[in-house]
């Protein structure tokens, strides 16, 4: 089984990724396995300056999944550089830091950080945290999403992966307008817009008043725009939302992602990212695939360019 | 820590809405007290994340039980396992109480649901040489758990009721201006650590620890979903550390660390 597939450039070893937000810098994940077994690795969102993230409470249960509104606590990107970094890079995989700002230069200043640093695979632009404020400003406007895609381009060389809100209209719109301005793939799906009410004291459970959804809840959600942005798009999708299993990831992969990644569900199954590339293999087996290459899109003739 | 299938060896009931659940482990692997694990039964279709339990009992290095009320999907899908059933573990995980080089006198304070992680405190303490006194409070006679396995243990148990059916009439933490202590180690509802952090705040005792509890999506340090402010943060990491995670750094913190 050819379980290597290619996104913007980048060769990984096999298709599972761990998402954003949901594996800190890997310290805790390489106490349980090799860091070594993901074919990459993307990081918690890293901004300019340390953020402190949001007052609890931060998270609420769902069915099906969970409400977070965490609001991007991370060190900052001196504390990555020095600290975060080196430790990533003791493992052969694939590390993408995933970028956060509140406004451009916020954005600018931490591409321009991590530009040309060893170890740094590419760049995933976090354009669609529904948790800070303005954290969803860029993805509001397709025009506004590809001015800023277009400056991040200029300020590295790195591939440039940006990911996709679900709370917007359009997404292929959204998608479409970073495309044009440079973005090499896209990532997909973000959380969705939530919330939770506590009825005993009479308020939203979660201090931000909203938070993101993920989870298992998320998946149709997830597919459909990854569906959309593969068949519409002719940049690579990574896809996320939902996967908790070998063929959750090969029905994205289906769906058309070149490369999946495995978020909520390592908080209920720790082990979830290897145990995900093991199970994946087998599905593939039994669907009669021999690579990623050939299961790829195989639900999505549009995307092969089967159909005109 | 480690993810592990553990078994339901017995299922008991001590208070009509809470459950207790004897337990055998793989390994012999034995938390300190004041870990926690997170469990998870079912397909998780009603609840998707695991539960924090502190671990309460233990029978035998690979048999522990843990204590819960059943207050939501999450710990119903507990409440419905029975003998021989199974269901995940993640753990131990957390800094468990710290414990005293020299034999003190210590209280322990417990506030509903609290109180388990006290027992294997308790006993820890008492195998050092300690005096151990348990102040055990709820909202009323039912809700007062652990008294006898308290009890059992040989050491002092005095209870507190919000409605006054049994022992002291008001909040446990009231006991506490009665006793000497050298050392007091709590685990409750929040408004009783406050009442402990005052209590410790108010005079020279500054051995205090509070077990936490919170919301928590993973259990071991990469959601930051449990923040809890530190009082003191630390100069170091600027913004960063605002807030501490009550699962990697807690859940027990000294009594001056956090910000309830």
């Amino acid at each position: 089984m050819d379980l290597e597939t290619e996104v913007a450039g980048l060769r990984f070893k096999n298709p599972v990724l761990t998402a954003s937000g949901t594996f800190g810098y890997g310290r805790e994940a390489a106490e349980l396995y090799d860091l070594a077994l993901l074919g990459g690795v993307m990081v918690k969102g890293v901004s300019r300056e340390p953020w402190p993230g949001n007052a609890p409470t931060r998270i609420a249960r769902a069915p099906g999944g969970m409400l977070n509104a965490i609001g991007l606590q991370n060190p900052g990107l001196d504390h990555f550089l020095a600290v975060d970094l080196p430790f990533l890079r003791q493992y052969d995989t694939q590390v993408i830091v995933n970028v956060v700002g509140h406004d451009e230069e916020g954005f600018l200043a931490v591409v321009r950080g991590v530009d040309g640093q060893e170890g740094v695979a590419a760049i995933e632009l976090n354009i669609s945290c529904p948790n800070v404020a303005d954290g969803l400003l860029f993805s509001q406007d397709p025009e506004r999403a590809g001015r800023l895609v277009a400056k991040v381009r200029q300020a590295t060389s790195l591939p440039l992966i940006v990911k996709i809100s679900p709370n917007v209209t359009d997404p292929v719109a959204l998608g479409a307008a970073c495309a044009a301005a440079g973005a090499d793939a896209l990532s997909a799906i973000n959380t969705l817009l939530g919330m939770a009410i506590d009825v005993e004291r009479r308020r939203p459970v979660i201090a931000n008043t909203t938070g993101g959804l993920s989870g298992p809840a998320v998946k149709p959600v997830g597919l459909r725009i990854v569906y959309d942005l593969a068949r519409s798009l002719s940049i690579p999708v990574i896809g996320m939302g939902g996967i908790e299993s070998g063929r959750d990831a090969l029905e994205y992969i289906m769906a058309g992602a070149r490369a999946v990644a495995v978020g909520t569900a390592v908080f209920r199954d720790p082990l979830a990212p290897p145990r995900i590339i093991a199970e994946l293999e087998r599905e593939m087996e039994n669907a009669g695939f021999t690579s990623v290459d050939e299961a790829w899109a195989a639900a999505n003739p549009e995307a092969r360019g089967v159909v005109s | 820590m480690k993810p592990q299938e553990i078994r339901v060896v017995e299922r008991l009931q001590p208070a009509p809405d809470c459950v207790e659940l004897v337990t055998e482990f793989p390994d012999d692997e034995l938390p300190a007290p004041g870990q926690f694990y997170m469990l998870s039964a079912g397909d998780g279709r009603d609840t998707y994340l695991p539960r924090p339990l502190s671990f309460y009992r233990t029978f035998s290095p690979r048999r522990l039980s843990f204590l819960f009320r059943v207050v939501g999907p999450g710990t119903q899908a507990l409440a419905a396992l029975r003998a021989r059933d199974r269901l995940q573990a993640m753990g131990p995980l957390g800094q468990g109480f710290p414990l005293p080089e020299h034999p003190l006198r210590a209280v322990l304070v417990g506030g509903g649901v609290g109180v388990p992680p006290l027992w294997s405190l308790g006993r820890a303490l008492q195998e050092r040489g300690c005096q151990v006194t348990a102040l055990i409070g709820a909202r009323t006679r039912s809700g007062l758990l652990g008294q006898a396995e308290l009890e059992a243990l040989g050491m002092r148990v005095l209870t507190a009721t919000d409605d006054g059916s049994r022992g002291h009439h008001g909040p446990v933490t009231d006991l506490l201006a009665g006793l000497d202590a050298d050392a007091v180690f709590a685990c409750g509802p929040e408004p009783m650590l406050g009442a402990v952090q005052s209590f410790a705040a108010s005079r020279p005792v500054p051995d205090t620890y509070l077990a936490l509890e919170a919301a928590m999506a993973c259990g071991y340090g990469v959601c930051l979903g449990c923040a809890v402010e530190r009082a003191k943060p630390d100069p170091e990491l600027g913004p960063y550390g605002t807030y501490a995670r009550v699962c990697r750094e807690g859940p027990v913190f000294r009594w001056d660390e956090v910000k309830l």
